[in-house]
């Protein structure tokens, strides 16, 4: 199997998304810079030949072209991580990880659109979008409210999996757009774990404590 | 309440492990409640003097504190000790972070700026379990209101437990409810989870409520 090629751009959240988890499974592959602001290329032909979506990440590899951030997760989780250790099989933990991943891509939609309003001035009502990227936060705060209790420091299982993954980045990154983690304390609790894990890597507007 | 007129709930006291630190704000005034390796709590302005970053996005080595922007390191007592671009300076004693008096009880770490204002005192409690910290869109007054409270902190029964809840004024219409259960019998996470999902109702029933209103 050939290196993939993730076409991305440095600044959007859904790209680390991908590289946060290619860093984790240490899987070497090349990328291409796509200047999505101010150069809109990921809406120009060259990039909608690819994906005719116009959304960024895309991941090729040995023909397959493949879009859609939770999808190319899912990709590499089974073409690298034999072990499942990022999407297990048994039932019982893959079925919530697939529903944080939908979740990572509908719950938390309004979040990356209120990032790039805030920082490109990208198309968006930037209150409404944060008020909606908030509730998705409470969301995600009382579930691992819940799991906490349990001496759960995962949102599914007994580790780190793709919804952990997925989901990091927003929250991370809510400073950027004007949401702040006060009111958060079981995902401020939650992030420190996750920049814990073994390959974690930073982007910018996630610090790198020194 | 605010800082100056007494003790004020900041946070459930394990919601801040350890070499961490949270920001909070207080009826609009901005404060990090940050834990030293040591565990001991502090709560300080959340304000960098150098350039006015927020302390509370920075990270805690040891019983200092350090500044994200520029790594100006401060010790326990506000002092500024060390700064990373000037390494052999002896660091001018008026570099100094504003702290607020802070203390441990019941589960709820208080912070205040009043030199008299005394640590709020419902007896003698034992087997405290946290519960949780609830951030709720109305203002503290109604928090109140709806559980029967006369100040910012009160004992309530609920389901046949004892609670103590204690309000933070956030902004005018903006509160938090800490939250933790007395006498809780060993292995108390079913009752824990109760009243989490009993807070999380009780944050819907006031925000509908207020939204009507």
């Amino acid at each position: 199997m050939a290196q993939p090629t993730l076409y991305q751009y440095e600044l959007d959240e859904a790209s680390y998304r991908v590289r946060l988890l290619l860093s984790m499974l240490r899987c070497d592959y090349e990328t291409v810079a796509v200047d999505m602001f101010p150069g809109q290329e990921h809406v120009k032909p060259a990039m909608l030949a690819l994906n005719p979506q116009g959304t960024l990440p895309v991941l090729t590899q040995d023909g397959l072209v493949l879009h859609g951030t939770a999808a190319i997760l899912m990709y590499l989780a089974r073409a690298y991580d034999p072990a499942g250790r990022f999407l297990p099989e048994a039932p019982a933990v893959f079925g919530p990880v697939v529903t944080w991943l939908g979740f990572s891509e509908t719950a938390l939609a309004p979040a990356l659109q209120a990032r790039l309003a805030a920082m490109f001035a990208a198309p968006g009502d930037a209150d409404a979008l944060r008020a909606r990227a908030r509730a998705a936060f409470r969301t995600m705060d009382d579930h691992m409210t819940m799991r906490h209790f349990d001496g759960q420091d995962w949102f599914c299982g007994d580790g780190a999996t793709l919804a952990d993954i997925a989901l990091f980045p927003a929250f991370a990154l809510s400073r950027d757009y004007g949401i702040d983690h006060d009111a958060f304390p079981a995902l401020r609790r939650w992030i420190r774990r996750v920049r814990a894990l073994d390959g974690f890597i930073t982007m910018p507007g996630i610090p790198d404590y020194h | 309440m605010r800082l100056e007129e007494g003790w004020v709930p900041v946070a459930l006291s394990s919601s801040i492990e350890a070499g961490t630190s949270a920001g909070a704000v207080v009826a609009g005034s901005e404060i990090v409640v940050w834990r030293d390796t040591g565990g001991t709590a502090h709560v300080w302005e959340d304000r960098c003097p150098h350039r006015g970053m927020r302390l509370s996005f920075g990270f805690v080595r040891g019983d200092h504190i350090a500044c994200l922007y520029h790594g100006w390191q401060y010790d326990a007592a506000g002092q500024c000790r060390y700064i990373p671009a000037h390494p052999n300076l002896d660091v001018p004693q008026t570099i100094k972070v504003p702290l607020y008096r802070v203390a441990e009880r019941y589960g709820i770490v208080w912070a205040t700026a009043s030199a008299q204002a005394l640590l709020p005192d419902v007896g003698a409690q034992t087997d405290i379990a946290p519960v949780r910290s609830v951030t709720i869109d109305c203002p503290a007054a109604a928090v109140r209101a709806e559980l029967g409270l006369e100040g910012p902190i009160s004992v309530i029964t609920l389901d046949g437990d004892r609670l103590l809840a204690a309000v933070q004024t956030v902004a005018p219409a903006r509160s938090c409810l800490h939250l933790v259960l007395l006498d809780a019998a060993p292995g108390p996470v079913a009752r824990q989870k109760h009243h989490a999902r009993w807070a999380q109702a009780l944050r819907f029933r006031l925000e509908t409520a207020s939204e009507v209103a």
